[in-house]
């Protein structure tokens, strides 16, 4: 297991609560909005890393055994971060992958640089969620925390897409 | 480059990108500026290769997912084919794939979808069984073929088409790797000849569509 950060996962009414008295936008409830991040520059001016979680999507699972997620986790803070782990009611077991050269590959983490962005995209990393507890279809919604090295846990919702859904570049 | 030779610049460079580079994730660099302009055309084009020396249909006997011997030169010939390299435990490039071609052939004629043949070749053998191939594709379009077999003999084929595979290994941790080809060929009715390649990038619905008419008459997309 690469959960490396279990003092990082706090229950789920700690970390919102947490999310909004810091109102550092390092948590963003709505993966589709984007815009929570903002508001926190002038108290975190430039110290600590700032996250937010845009365009996340997880497309509808051939089988009940896996599936994928992807998203784009946006740093404004001049602090770099890492994402450690993933926990969702989808499955027991959520690993972080990256490819490279054709294969898919767990890893321990995977870095936000400051004042950029960690993208898990088609074809690059991505979220693998093992043996789902059901298999989603495309217009449903689950829920997932992204547990990171220094930030507060994120809660998402995110949105099934079709199978062969990629959004825009 | 070692496909310098065989295919024409274009092709190369992008091939290049996908079977070397991690054209998995940085695809979206292939256009830097340093880069032959005619890449950068065809890439924005989103569109297919065309190989200027065309593969031979690989002479793959294996077994296919209702656990029958299959002859892919002989039940495909004079057909126009899509084959593709992948596995099942894949969350993410492969389902893509296919389900890219099913969505495309979806809105073919349905004469069209009659002729075209998708053919999906393990690379990962040991998981995928007659059975699990099956269920799978089912899930993407019950008309695709799912072949099995030795993966000596499936590695082979690969690389005669170009398309680079190895074999599953597991790590310490218990996870298995495998790898998925990084291009889906598409082999021509006419001489049974793949003329046509498409990268990981360009294999999208929309492409496969506007394409895929042409690659069943045997004629350049």
């Amino acid at each position: 297991m690469t959960r490396r950060a279990p003092a990082r996962r706090r229950t789920l009414a700690t970390s919102l609560a947490l999310c909004v008295s810091l109102a550092l936008g390092a948590c963003s409830s709505d993966s589709e909005d984007g815009k929570d991040g903002k508001d926190g520059k002038d108290t975190a001016a430039g110290s600590g890393p700032r996250l937010r979680v845009t365009g996340a999507y997880m497309p509808q699972p051939t089988m009940a055994d896996m599936a994928a997620g992807f998203m784009v986790v946006r740093n404004d803070g001049g602090e770099k971060d890492k994402l450690t782990s993933v926990t969702s009611e989808l499955s027991d077991t959520v690993e972080i992958h990256e490819t490279v050269d054709q294969q898919m590959q767990q890893v321990k983490s995977l870095a936000v640089p400051a004042n950029g962005e960690l993208q898990l995209s088609r074809g690059g990393n991505h979220l693998m969620f093992h043996d789902l507890i059901r298999k989603p279809e495309k217009g449903d919604k689950i829920t997932l925390t992204l547990h990171f090295a220094k930030s507060d846990p994120v809660k998402l919702s995110v949105p099934v897409k079709a199978a062969n859904h990629q959004p825009a570049r | 480059m070692r496909k310098s030779g065989r295919i024409r610049l274009a092709a190369t460079a992008l091939l290049a990108g996908s079977l070397v580079l991690t054209a998995c994730g940085g695809g979206e660099d292939d256009t830097s500026g340093d880069k032959p302009a005619q890449v950068k055309n065809e890439d924005q084009k989103k569109g297919s290769v065309q190989l200027d020396r065309p593969f031979e249909k690989p002479d793959l006997t294996l077994t296919d997912d209702n656990g029958e011997e299959y002859d892919l030169i002989e039940e495909t010939k004079g057909e126009p084919v899509l084959l593709y390299f992948g596995y099942t435990n894949c969350p993410d490039v492969c389902p893509l794939t296919m389900s890219n071609i099913a969505v495309a052939k979806s809105k073919l004629s349905k004469k069209e979808q009659e002729q075209l043949k998708v053919v999906f070749v393990t690379s990962d053998p040991k998981r995928d069984t007659p059975e699990r191939l099956d269920k799978w594709l089912r899930m993407h379009d019950p008309s695709f073929v799912g072949l099995t077999g030795e993966f000596a003999t499936i590695q082979a084929g690969a690389r005669s088409v170009g398309v680079h595979i190895e074999k599953s290994y597991e790590k310490k941790n218990g996870d298995i790797v495998s790898t998925h080809g990084a291009q889906l060929l598409a082999f021509s009715p006419k001489d049974d000849k793949a003329h046509t390649m498409y990268t990981e990038q360009n294999a999208t619905a929309k492409v496969l569509e506007r394409e895929l008419p042409a690659v069943i008459k045997g004629e350049k997309p």
